[in-house]
C-alpha cells in the first residue's frame, strides 16, 4: 500500500459528510471528512490522498474550483464528484477535468464504490509509475 | 111770543132806578162808569178765552172755558142793564138777563166743581218744570251715556279693526310659512320617494317608522310589513350584534353618526350587502324623531372587491409558484441532499450489518442518521409546501425572524450557488406582527432572490446579503434586507414598485409591485434606498401587535 490510502470528503452537509464517510468506512477503507475546500487544502494531506469525494457547490471555494486549483497545481488526485443538482454544465466541466464520476445524490452504491475502486486504482497505478 | 118780548121792553109803570139814587148826578156818574167798567172789562175776558182757545187746541176743559165766557158775558150784559136802567125801567129784561146769567153762572159751577179733580190732578207748571227739568236732566245723561256708548262703540270698532287686520296679516304670514313648509315638505318628500338609495327612519323603540320605496324594493318588504321590523331584524344573523351596538350608542348619544358596510337579509332569505350612513339629527330638540338612515345596495361592489381580491390572492401565489420555480433546482438539492444521506446510511448500515462479524453499534449509528436526516427532509418539504398551498391567505400572529430563517433554509443552496454570503441580524426581542405568514415570507424571498440576481454580475467584491430585523417605532417592526450588488438608478425608485417595471432582461417586473401590494395589505410601508457601500436595502415594516413583545 502507498501513502495514498486515504479517502477525503469535502462537503458542507453535516449529515451528507458523515453519511458519505460511514459507507465508505463500511467499504473497510479509510476516510476522512473535510467541510471545505479550503479546510481540506490547508490540512497539508494532500498526500495521503488516495481520492477526493467532492461536493460540487459550497460557500467559498466549490468543487469544480478546488478541481482547478489542483490541476492548475500539478496536483493528480482522482476526484469524484457528489452533488445534489442535477446540472449538466457542472458535470460536463467535472468530467473534462478529469473527474472520475460525478454521482447525483442519492446515488446508488455500486457507482461510488465502483468509482472509488477505479480512482483507488489510478492512484496505485500513478504510485507505481512514479 | 112777540108780546112776550114787548112785555120785557115794556117799562110799565116803573119808576127808573134813577129815582131812587136821587137823580144825583155824582151818584149816578159813579153808577154809570162803575158798571160800564165792569162790563167792558167782562167783554173783553170771553173775547179773549175764545182767542185762547182757537189758538191752543191741546188746551184741556174746553168746554168749561167757553161756559166760564158765557157766564162772564152774561155778568157784563147785568152791569149793562144796571146802566139801562138808572134811566129805563126794563126791569124785566134785566131781570131776564139776571136769570140766564145765574143760569150760565150755575152750569159754570157746576161743571167747574165736576172738573175740579181732573183740574186738580193736572200738574203745575212748576210741577212741569221740574219734570221738564229731570227729563231734560235726563235726557242729557242720557246723551252723555249715548255719547260714551258711541265712543266706546267706536274706539271698539278702531280696536276690532285693528286686530282683524294683525289677524290676517297673522294669517297671511302663517298661509306663507305653511306654503313654505308644505313646498319644502314636497321637496324632502319627493327626494325621499324618488331617492335610488334606500332612505328608511328608526324610531326609539328601534322599528322603522318611515321607509321609501327603495328601501322597501332592496328588502322586498312592503311599507306595512318594515313597520313590523327595525334594523336589527332585516340584517344578517352574524352583522346583528354590531347592529345592535350601533344603535345603543347612538341612542345612548355616544356616537354622532356611523357609517358600516354590512349584510342584510332579504325577505327571500337571500343576503346582499349595504353601506349605512346614519347621523343623529343636530341639537336634542330636533323636531325630527328617530335616526334617520340611508341604505345604499354595495352588493355588486362588494362581488367585484371579492372578484378582485380573489385575482389578487391568485396572482400572489402564481407569482409565488413562479418564484418557487425558480428556485425549483435548489429546492430539489435541499431535499436530495437528506435524501442522499438516508440512502448511503442505509448501504452502509447493511453492510455493517451483513457477515458473521455485524458491526451493530455502526449500524445502530447509521439508522439514527437516517432518522434524522428522514426528519430534515420532511421538514424542507413541509416548509415548501406552505409556500406553494392553494390556501386563501390567513392572517395569524407571527415570528417574523422565524419566517425570515425559514426563508433562508429553502434558498441557502441558491444562495450558495451564486456564492452569497448571508449575514443576519435579527433582533431577538422582536414583537409579533398579525399576518400571512405565506405572504410574508413571499415578500422576503421575492427581496432575497432580488438581491442574488443583483449580485450576479459582481466579481470584484464579496456578494454579501443582509438581512436585519429591528424595531421601527414603537408600533412597528421593520425588516431590511441590504446587497452588495449593482443597486438601482436612484432616478427610477420611484418606479420600482410599478407594475411590469423591470431592470432585468428576463424579468415580468411583478415582484416588487406584489411585495408593496402584499406589505400595504398589512399596513405596513415597503421602500428602497441606496446601500451603505454599494448595492440596494429593501425595507418594509409591519405593525406589531401591542404588548406582545417577547
Amino acid at each position: 500500500m502507498s501513502d495514498r490510502s486515504v479517502v477525503m470528503i469535502v462537503d458542507d452537509d453535516d449529515s451528507v459528510r458523515k453519511a458519505a464517510r460511514r459507507l465508505i468506512r463500511s467499504y473497510g477503507l479509510a476516510v476522512d471528512t473535510f467541510a471545505s475546500a479550503n479546510q481540506f487544502l490547508a490540512s497539508g494531506r494532500l498526500k495521503e490522498t488516495a481520492c477526493l469525494v467532492l461536493d460540487v457547490h459550497m460557500p467559498g471555494m466549490s468543487g469544480l474550483e478546488l478541481q482547478s486549483h489542483l490541476s492548475a497545481s500539478g496536483v493528480a488526485i482522482p476526484i469524484i464528484f457528489i452533488t445534489a443538482f442535477a446540472n449538466e454544465a457542472a458535470r460536463a466541466q467535472a468530467l473534462q477535468g478529469g473527474a472520475f464520476g460525478y454521482l447525483i445524490k442519492p446515488f446508488e452504491e455500486d457507482d461510488l464504490l465502483d468509482c472509488i475502486n477505479r480512482a483507488l486504482h489510478r492512484a496505485n497505478a500513478a504510485d507505481g509509475e512514479n | 111770543m112777540l108780546s112776550s118780548l114787548f112785555q120785557l121792553l115794556s117799562v110799565q109803570n116803573y119808576i127808573p132806578h134813577g129815582v131812587c139814587l136821587l137823580w144825583q148826578p155824582g151818584l149816578l156818574w159813579l153808577h154809570v162808569l162803575s158798571d160800564a167798567t165792569i162790563a167792558i172789562a167782562y167783554f173783553t175776558i170771553p173775547y179773549a178765552l175764545v182767542y185762547l182757545i182757537s189758538r191752543r187746541e191741546d188746551l184741556a176743559f174746553r168746554g168749561i172755558f167757553l161756559l166760564s165766557g158765557a157766564f162772564i158775558l152774561a155778568c157784563g150784559t147785568t152791569h149793562v142793564m144796571g146802566v139801562v136802567t138808572l134811566w129805563y125801567p126794563a126791569y124785566w129784561l134785566d131781570g131776564s138777563i139776571k136769570v140766564v146769567t145765574a143760569v150760565a153762572s150755575i152750569g159754570t159751577a157746576y161743571v167747574i166743581w165736576q172738573a175740579m179733580p181732573l183740574a186738580l190732578a193736572l200738574p203745575s207748571t212748576s210741577q212741569l218744570e221740574k219734570a221738564n227739568g229731570q227729563l231734560a236732566f235726563e235726557i242729557g245723561e242720557r246723551q252723555r251715556a249715548e255719547n260714551a256708548l258711541r265712543e266706546a262703540n267706536a274706539d271698539l270698532e278702531h280696536r276690532v279693526a285693528m286686530r282683524t287686520a294683525e289677524l290676517e296679516a297673522e294669517i297671511a304670514q302663517r298661509r306663507r310659512t305653511e306654503e313654505t313648509l308644505r313646498a319644502s315638505e314636497e321637496r324632502w318628500r319627493g327626494m325621499f320617494e324618488a331617492s335610488a338609495v334606500g332612505i328608511a327612519l328608526t324610531d326609539e323603540n328601534r322599528r322603522f317608522v318611515a321607509a321609501n320605496e327603495a328601501f322597501q324594493n332592496m328588502l322586498g318588504y312592503t311599507d306595512e310589513e318594515l313597520r313590523s321590523l327595525g334594523p336589527v331584524e332585516v340584517t344578517h344573523e352574524d352583522d346583528r350584534q354590531a347592529t345592535q351596538a350601533m344603535i345603543d350608542h347612538m341612542m345612548a348619544d355616544r356616537k354622532a353618526g356611523y357609517d358600516v358596510e354590512k349584510r342584510y337579509r332579504r325577505k327571500d332569505g337571500s343576503i346582499m350587502w349595504v353601506r349605512v350612513s346614519t347621523a343623529r339629527p343636530p341639537g336634542a330638540d330636533s323636531t325630527l324623531q328617530g335616526i334617520p338612515t340611508i341604505i345604499e345596495d354595495i352588493t355588486e361592489r362588494k362581488r367585484a372587491e371579492d372578484a378582485m381580491h380573489d385575482a389578487r390572492d391568485t396572482l400572489l401565489r402564481v407569482a409565488r409558484f413562479s418564484t418557487m420555480g425558480e428556485l425549483s433546482a435548489s429546492i430539489a438539492h435541499e431535499i436530495n441532499q437528506p435524501l442522499g444521506a438516508i440512502v448511503a446510511n442505509g448501504q452502509a448500515c447493511l453492510r455493517f450489518l451483513a457477515g458473521p462479524n455485524a458491526d451493530i453499534g455502526e449500524a445502530r449509528e447509521a439508522v439514527e442518521e437516517m432518522v434524522n436526516d428522514g426528519r430534515r427532509a420532511s421538514e424542507v418539504l413541509r416548509r415548501i409546501r406552505t409556500l406553494v398551498k392553494n390556501t386563501a391567505p390567513e392572517r395569524g400572529p407571527l415570528d417574523v425572524n422565524n419566517a425570515i430563517s425559514e426563508v433562508l433554509t429553502i434558498t441557502r443552496q441558491e444562495l450558495q450557488k451564486h456564492k452569497v454570503s448571508v449575514q443576519t441580524m435579527l433582533a431577538p426581542d422582536l414583537p409579533i406582527v398579525h399576518a400571512d405568514r405565506v405572504q410574508v415570507q413571499q415578500v422576503v424571498l421575492n427581496l432575497v432572490m432580488n438581491g442574488i440576481e443583483a449580485m450576479r454580475e459582481i466579481d470584484n467584491r464579496p456578494r454579501v446579503l443582509l438581512l436585519k430585523s429591528e424595531m421601527s417605532d414603537n408600533q412597528h417592526i421593520a425588516v431590511s434586507i441590504e446587497d452588495s450588488g449593482v443597486g438601482f438608478d436612484p432616478t427610477q425608485v420611484g418606479r420600482l414598485f410599478d407594475a411590469f417595471f423591470t431592470t432585468k432582461a428576463e424579468g415580468m417586473g411583478m415582484g416588487l409591485s406584489i411585495c408593496n401590494s402584499i406589505v400595504r395589505a398589512h399596513g405596513g410601508r415597503l421602500s428602497a434606498a441606496a446601500g451603505a457601500l454599494s448595492g440596494a436595502v429593501f425595507r418594509f415594516t409591519l405593525p406589531a401587535i401591542e404588548g406582545a413583545a417577547s
